[in-house]
């Protein structure tokens, strides 16, 4: 036996692995993850920042037309908004990019290790399993969170001449969530959800279709409740409504009751006004002259509309991005707790 | 000093007990058999050690007292796994630079050196690997930490007679010169008469047989003498099988060295006839019947 192997029996506890030596190994990690997602971003912002030049250009075109009130200038504001304002599948994609930048980086973190056995490796080594489970946990949140907040400014920079001119509400939930800090939120909860999924599926194309449809479903469940109840919705009665503010719902009010659609439907046909039912008015032949809000104002009738205003936009931002990040520490502390416990 | 001490040590999984009542004493500076059939507990009992899995009953404790799974224990211990599962899409460079980075001692020097005798380039992806060479790889990255103990499950199942050859005997070698104790569990019985030198046997799991392997061979013996004759009261029968006019009987005997009866001859036996005598005699071993007919 030589000397090395006397002192190596000692009974001291060692030194832990220090941080900057298992860092290499969450870069080792994560390389490929990153380069494929910011190769993803990268086509991403290749197109937002074309779009946006062009955007800016035809928008600067806009408000140097005048005289500004005239038809022609009007003509110019309404074929700016037909060809920018809407986003189409474009928009749904901006939305569900957090969720893969978030996902792909945090199902595999366990699952993979599981699937292939190659924890049997990782866990057994000087470092041991919670030193590299807080790790990789980190690196990658941090990560996460640096992608996600540069696509979160480079789409809040792409929609700003949209928001500036009314087209598009900075409380819209094809913005709200993909700017600001919110966005870092969501791909944060995507990770974390990966993570805990990976630990339990064990597989990692299971773990990324869990991941990303509990996601899915978390970011339906906070665009349709959770958001409007983060503070009440103010309500007016004034038609003028600030463009930036985000209308919630509209309805007709009589005496401070509330007018159905069906009492509207009934008053507006009488003086021959046609309705689709949606709540919009078409006049019926020979009766264009009338304007059916007008007349429903004349009537007694005082319509409401209830808002979110633009000044919530950063409360709001907070709000979500706050909940959204306790889920997120939560699940992965869940995640490195069933971890210490579990059975190889 | 003990490598390994366990009592009553149980591990179960559902309702299956993997692991039951396993009370198990193993010295260090030897290399340790661990044996048995499949489903004995082997690899369990192995993962317990490395602190992969924590037991459902019962104490162990590693390396004279150290609980498993400490900072102490992951560090002086090594293990391979089954199959050897390392990162198939890194790089062998990569990988010896993972596990420096994972450990708090890593001879770097020694690793290559290594690599270098068996010929495995370090640019190589190991996925590119063939079995051999990833199983001296997986053994090279254990070594190469100078552990107290190197743990190694089933480590040839899955390698060419060649292959397994190298890889023990760089097992042996590692042994004697680094002063690494080491217990593997195989089911390669064959190859285990060659280098181990301590053998516990493991069935339904539970230990069926625990010591130094001389000290097992001397104390048993293949006695044969007539049918019905009877069976000296010093002789504890492990099997004991007819043939023709003669019964074969593989005994463990209080005083080796003793003499014998009348009409009984006796022979030494290997490590592999003993282990399959136990293996045989094990409680749920289904014997096959046909076979012995003919014997």
């Amino acid at each position: 036996m030589t000397m090395s192997v006397v002192t190596g029996t000692s009974t001291t506890t060692p030194r832990p692995v220090p941080w900057h030596r298992l860092a290499w190994v969450a870069w080792r990690h994560y390389r490929t993850t990153l380069l494929a997602t910011a190769a993803l971003l990268a086509v991403v912002a290749g197109f937002l920042v074309a779009r946006g030049y062009q955007m800016r250009d035809a928008y600067a075109a806009v408000q140097a037309c005048t005289p500004h009130a005239s038809a022609s200038c009007g003509f110019a504001f309404s074929q700016f908004h037909d060809t920018y304002a809407n986003t189409g599948p474009l928009g749904a994609l901006f939305v569900w990019l957090p969720a893969v930048i978030g996902a792909f980086a945090g199902a595999p973190l366990l699952a993979r290790e599981l699937e292939s056995g190659t924890f049997r490796y990782a866990w057994t080594q000087g470092a041991g399993r919670t030193r590299w489970m807080v790790c990789l946990t980190v690196a990658g949140a941090l990560g996460v969170a640096a992608l996600a907040a540069a696509f979160g400014q480079l789409v809040a920079w792409y929609e700003h001449p949209l928001v500036a001119s009314g087209i598009q509400e900075r409380l819209h939930a094809s913005v709200f969530p993909v700017t600001g800090v919110v966005v870092v939120g969501w791909a944060l909860a995507a990770f974390a959800i990966g993570v805990f999924v990976g630990l339990l599926a064990r597989r990692v194309l299971a773990a990324l279709a869990l991941t990303l449809a509990a996601w899915t479903g978390l970011a339906f469940l906070a665009g349709s409740v959770f958001r409007d109840r983060y503070a009440a919705p103010l309500v007016t009665s004034d038609q003028q409504m600030g463009l930036t503010d985000l209308p919630v719902d509209q309805w007709w009010t009589k005496g401070g009751v509330r007018a159905t659609d069906a009492q509207i439907n009934q008053v507006l046909q009488a003086i021959g006004l046609q309705t689709d039912g949606g709540g919009n008015f078409r006049a019926g032949p020979g009766s264009s002259a009338i304007d059916p809000v007008q007349y429903l104002l004349q009537h007694g009738y005082t319509q409401l509309t209830s808002y979110q205003p633009d000044s919530r936009y950063w409360p709001f931002q907070w709000i979500e991005f706050g909940w959204l990040t306790v889920v997120s520490v939560l699940l992965l502390a869940a995640s490195i707790w069933l971890l210490r416990r579990r059975p190889a | 000093m003990t490598m390994i001490e366990t009592s009553a040590l149980g591990r179960r999984y559902g309702g299956d007990w993997a692991l039951r009542n396993c009370t198990l004493t193993v010295p260090d500076d030897h290399l340790v058999a661990l044996v048995g059939p499949n489903g004995a507990g082997k690899t369990t009992l192995l993962n317990i050690a490395v602190g992969l899995t924590p037991p459902t009953e019962g104490s162990i404790s590693v390396l004279g007292g150290v609980p498993v799974g400490s900072p102490t224990a992951l560090d002086r211990i090594a293990f391979v796994a089954q199959d050897m599962p390392l990162y198939r899409n890194l790089s062998v460079a990569d990988m010896l630079h993972m596990t420096r980075n994972l450990n708090h001692d890593f001879d770097v020097a020694y690793a290559r050196r290594r690599l270098d005798d068996v010929a495995i380039g370090q640019g190589h992806r190991i996925g590119k690997l063939s079995g051999g060479q990833r199983a001296q790889l997986a053994l090279t990255l254990a070594l190469a930490r100078h552990p107290r103990l190197l743990v190694l499950d089933e480590p040839t199942a899955s390698l060419d007679p060649v292959a397994r050859h190298d890889f023990m005997a760089t097992v042996v070698t590692a042994m004697t010169d680094d002063g690494v104790s080491v217990i593997l569990s195989s089911h390669a019985l064959a190859e285990l008469e060659r280098v181990a030198d301590y053998l516990v046997l493991l069935t339904g799991g539970a230990v069926r047989l625990n010591g130094v392997v001389d000290d097992l061979l001397q104390q048993h013996l293949l006695v044969t003498g007539p049918a019905g004759s009877p069976v000296d009261p010093r002789w504890h029968v492990v099997e004991s099988r007819e043939a023709g006019s003669q019964r074969i009987l593989l005994v463990w005997v209080d005083a080796p060295g003793a003499s014998l009866p009348e009409h009984w001859e006796a022979r030494t036996v290997g490590v592999e006839e003993l282990a399959l005598a136990y293996l045989r005699e094990s409680p749920g071993y289904a014997r096959p019947v046909a076979v012995e007919a003919t014997r």
